[in-house]
């Protein structure tokens, strides 16, 4: 059994490990986005040009790094919780707050992003939207995509985590980690 | 059974002491706080002369940006119904309806009765209506103001040289004209401004009206206050109403909401244009030295203006079907403009 | 009180209660709004009831979070975020601050008065909470703990100082603050000056007491006399991640840089520090890189759910509530401004500064207006409250975004006692700024002349 009340669970082990994949790849982000400010920077005050393309870049950047970062969080468990009576929980216990977490109010809250996001996303691309800067990027369906697509994840990423609570509260087949 | 967006929320019925039902009760965010002089005020005017012309029956709540909606997402809220109203400046969706700013601030463009004559006499309203169709939105040109200040310096600005290599924050198609000259523009939003402004981040910036801006600060840190405002010699403002919502109105309440807006155009004018002069009066106590544009940049920036202007048209049909009922309407005012009015410099002469 | 009106405070209830499950505060925040919905529409279409929120309304929320990913201010925050683990984890943060401490000889809590300093010139950087608190324990928790500091009065210090950024000038609150209330920011800057020194000074003498009645619980940096050369082999050590700091902290102080930039290029001289130093490995840059991730996740987290859980309290006539509450109160003038400070502090349990902002200021200005008060020694006053409201248990933002970037072990039961201390000296602040107002008024007076 492991120590946040969760079990083993194939289908479970193959999203964690998608969802990690995906954690340590977009994790680069910060390192583009780094080369990405340092090259602004370079152009503003040793060449005194601005270029909108790059400060937009740098939040196109930044907000798929902490969007994609969500699952990443959930997977890792990283996301912030007041533990102050949680950790005097029992595991079982905590199992049931993970459960219900999930169900009632994860879930839903996926699931209003993306259904929503959708249309957010598709009448973005119908008129074709672009940057309203003079020489900003174009497509910006593109980047708003990142929405709902990030909070699929985190749906999908939730689903594996929800699949663990269920085995370790009702299926014999604990595993002591 | 769907939710029905005219009924009443409890919330309001407390605040209004009348009998009669309230028939609309919208939700409406603003672009500018409400706070903000003049153009913040505004939909705060229309909202309370709607009020008591419908004697409570049509309520519109004014929200600040970012209050429910952000500023610049209000037309896609409205196209989307997830509020049926809201009081924008058209030319932030630039990037979703290129020909906005031509409804919006045209740089050397119409002055505001110029632009009233062309909206409600020149075939305005109904190129712009029948262009905001396709979003689903029926526009109602509810608020105006005159020139804003081309901006405010932390250098003087002597000829085309200074505006070479300046860092200055700029919105909109003047944002694209001043580029063209060298500077380089950012588009900062309005809260940032201040904080970039004083501590050189920035050269310069334009933002609103010299009460406004003032408001804000920029007079304390940005001695050097230029006119005039070529990129925006009208600023109108529109109320964006959901179509299906505006289509489902009976036609005294849309008669009821377009005179609210037809008195707010007014006063709004009014309003600005009695207000700037004391501000501006009062610049020499603060140090603020208030200047005009040299006449050779000016120049150069209206011949860029007009090729900035003309690429646009060649990308977007509807900016160019736009452009050319304006250009239409002024082919006929001209001729009573250049003879009408006395020259500017009159008094001076 | 209407059906909607009970929504709300039930909204703000089960928020209180939830949180105590243990579940994570960002779906409770954003779960809550989805829930709160359907109550709504339940009410509306079964019952008749008219409420005003429906799933239009609350798929505001995209375009909120759309409103959060566009906005250029946040990106410095994950750069801040790289830098402080980038100095952590190659080993310079540590040895900078013992470093630093020691200038402080043989005083105790020298290390955590230290830590104050870097936090108060972090505060005049930043003025995102997020990124001061876990830049701020990144760099200074690890050497405390390992010093052997009470593991309280380290967090405790890591989170007081760390939401004194919001306060103390440039601020990104103040800002917002000053666009709300039409007013020079300029001004409200320099109000704020003073307050913030006063509370960083007040932290500092509580530090220096503390060591005093328990040096153990607070040890000195050196045991031996203070000598020269010591002070030489010190500046050796410490000159290089130092100047890193105040370069990056200068150069958006006096304007040279955006703080967008400035955190970038911080980030990047941590990096080439680190690597110069034979500090860092591939893997660990690849752990680094992964923190950034997490950590800025868990932060964004709590805003996206935060963003959604206002927006339908708004919908359900909370702030219209809190407006009739405050401005129905029976008492004189200064009763009023006490309330309303009392009422910010008790709303910064759940809300954002954000919202708190967008909420209740606009909300009292015209009323603390009316009653003559200086609008700019109410609003300094306003963020002093809501920097204390952060600190605050229950809920305080400060205290989950330290618990998140706290080495392994630390839990939050720990960080609320931490904090106590540091609550009471920020009201004795307050009543110093509440009682003499030209603390605030008397910078801005003599400004810009
Ligand atoms: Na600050
Ligand atoms: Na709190």
């Amino acid at each position: 059994m492991s120590s946040d009340g969760r079990a083993e669970n194939r289908f479970s082990d193959f999203i964690d490990k998608l969802s990690l994949k995906i954690g340590s790849i977009v994790s680069y982000i910060w390192l583009v986005l780094l080369c990405v400010i340092v090259t602004n920077v370079i152009l503003r005050y040793v060449f005194s040009e601005g270029r909108i393309e790059l400060e937009e870049l740098q939040w196109h950047l930044y907000s798929i790094g902490f969007l994609f970062g969500l699952s990443f969080a959930l997977t890792t468990d990283s996301h912030i919780r007041v533990d102050i009576l949680h950790e005097k929980f029992s595991p079982e216990l905590r199992a049931w707050i993970e459960l219900y977490g999930i169900l009632l109010f994860l879930m839903p809250f996926c699931a209003l992003i993306v259904m929503f996001g959708l249309p957010f996303v598709m009448s973005s691309y119908e008129v074709g939207e672009v940057s309203a800067s003079p020489g900003g990027l174009p497509l910006r369906w593109l980047i708003k995509a990142s929405l709902p697509v990030a909070f699929l994840l985190l749906a999908v990423t939730a689903v594996a985590r929800l699949l663990r609570t269920w085995s370790f509260l009702f299926n014999n087949a604990r595993i002591n980690k | 059974r769907p939710i029905n967006h005219n009924k009443e929320p409890a919330a309001a019925s407390t605040n209004s002491s009348s009998d009669q039902i309230t028939r609309i009760n919208w939700r409406v965010p603003a672009v500018f706080q409400k706070t903000m002089p003049v153009i913040g005020e505004n939909p705060v005017f229309l909202a309370e002369s709607l009020r008591s012309a419908s004697n409570g029956a049509i309520h519109l709540e004014i929200f600040d940006p970012g209050e429910i909606v952000p500023a610049f997402s209000i037309t896609d809220a409205v196209r989307d119904k997830k509020v049926v109203a809201g009081y924008t400046w058209l030319g932030y969706d630039q990037g979703k309806i290129a020909a906005s700013p031509l409804i919006a601030a045209v740089p050397f463009g119409m002055e505001p009765w110029e632009y009233s004559a062309w909206w409600f006499n020149g075939g305005g309203k109904e190129i712009t209506e029948s262009l905001y169709k396709k979003y689903g939105i029926h526009p109602i040109y509810c608020g105006m103001t005159g020139p804003e200040t081309a901006g405010w310096f932390r250098e003087r600005i002597k000829s085309l040289d200074d505006v070479k290599g300046l860092k200055i924050r700029f919105a909109g198609l003047g944002g694209q004209i001043i580029e063209r000259l060298g500077a380089s523009v950012t588009m900062l939003p309005g809260g940032e401004i201040f904080q970039a402004l004083e501590k050189g981040a920035i050269d310069a910036t334009e933002f609103a009206l010299p009460i406004v801006d003032q408001a804000l600060g920029f007079s304390d840190v940005a001695k050097y206050n230029y006119y005039p405002g070529w990129h925006q010699p009208f600023t109108s403002s529109h109320l964006v109403i959901n179509l299906d919502t505006w289509k489902s109105l009976t036609r005294s309440d849309k008669a009821i909401i377009e005179m609210g807006c037809t008195a707010a155009v007014t006063r709004n004018l009014a309003h600005a244009e009695a207000v700037q002069g004391e501000i501006i009066a009062n610049f020499d106590q603060i140090g603020v030295s208030a200047e005009r544009l040299p006449l050779n940049l000016l120049k150069e920036l209206k011949k860029v203006a007009s090729q900035v202007i003309e690429e646009e048209a060649q990308r977007d049909a509807d900016f160019a079907a736009v452009l050319a009922s304006q250009k239409k309407f002024l082919s006929n005012y001209k001729h009573w403009k250049s003879l009408a009015y006395l020259p500017r410099n009159f008094d001076e002469l | 009180m209407g059906a909607n009106e009970a929504l709300a405070v039930l909204m703000f209830l089960s928020f209180i209660l939830l949180v105590f499950t243990g579940y994570p505060v960002a779906w409770i925040l954003g779960g809550l709004a989805v829930m709160f919905t359907a109550f709504a529409i339940i009410l509306e279409v079964d019952f008749d009831l008219s409420i005003g929120v429906d799933w239009f309304f609350t798929s505001l929320s995209v375009d909120r979070i759309w409103g959060v990913m566009e906005n250029w201010v946040m990106v410095a925050l994950p750069m801040f975020v790289l830098m402080g683990l980038l100095l952590d984890r190659s080993g310079i943060a540590n040895q900078l601050m013992i470093g630093f401490s020691k200038l402080f000889g043989r005083v105790n809590g020298g290390l955590a008065i230290a830590v104050t300093i870097i936090g108060l010139l972090l505060a005049a950087t930043t003025g995102i909470i997020g990124a001061s608190v876990v830049l701020l324990a990144l760099l200074g928790l690890p050497p405390m703990l390992e010093k052997g500091y009470d593991t309280r009065l380290a967090t405790g210090t890591v989170c007081a100082v760390g939401t004194l950024g919001i306060l103390i000038p440039p601020s990104i609150m103040l800002v917002l603050m000053a666009d709300r209330m039409s007013m020079s920011v300029g001004d409200l800057f320099l109000g704020a000056v003073f307050p913030g020194a006063i509370l960083g000074s007040l932290y500092i003498l509580y530090i220096w007491f503390f060591g005093l009645i328990s040096p153990e619980k607070a040890p000195a940096a050196m045991e031996e006399n203070f000598e020269w050369d010591i002070l030489l082999e010190l500046f050796r050590a410490i000159i290089p991640p130092a100047f890193l700091i105040l370069a990056v902290l200068g150069s958006i102080f006096f304007g040279v840089a955006t703080p967008t930039e400035a955190a970038g290029m911080g980030a990047a001289g941590a990096l080439i520090l680190a690597i110069s130093r034979g500090k860092l490995n591939l893997g660990v840059f690849k752990e680094v890189l992964q923190e950034t991730t997490k950590t800025t996740a868990f932060i964004f987290a709590i805003l996206v759910g935060a963003t959604a859980f206002s927006l339908v309290l708004r919908g359900l006539g909370g702030d219209e509530l809190i407006e009739r509450v405050l401005l129905g109160l029976p008492f004189p003038p200064t009763g009023i401004i006490v309330c309303i400070l009392l009422a910010t502090f008790l709303l910064g349990f759940f809300l954002d500064w954000i919202e708190l902002t967008l909420i209740v200021l606009p909300l009292v200005s015209p009323v603390v207006a009316s009653l003559g008060f200086d609008p700019i020694w109410f609003t300094v006053l306003f963020a002093v409250c809501l920097q204390t409201s952060f600190l605050t248990p229950p809920v305080g933002f400060a205290i989950f975004y330290l618990k998140g970037a706290a080495p392994k072990g630390i839990d939050v039961a720990t960080i609320y006692q931490g904090v106590w201390p540091f609550i009471i000296l920020q009201l004795i602040g307050m009543a110093v700024i509440f009682n003499f107002d030209s603390t605030v008024t008397w910078l801005p007076s003599r400004a810009y002349d």
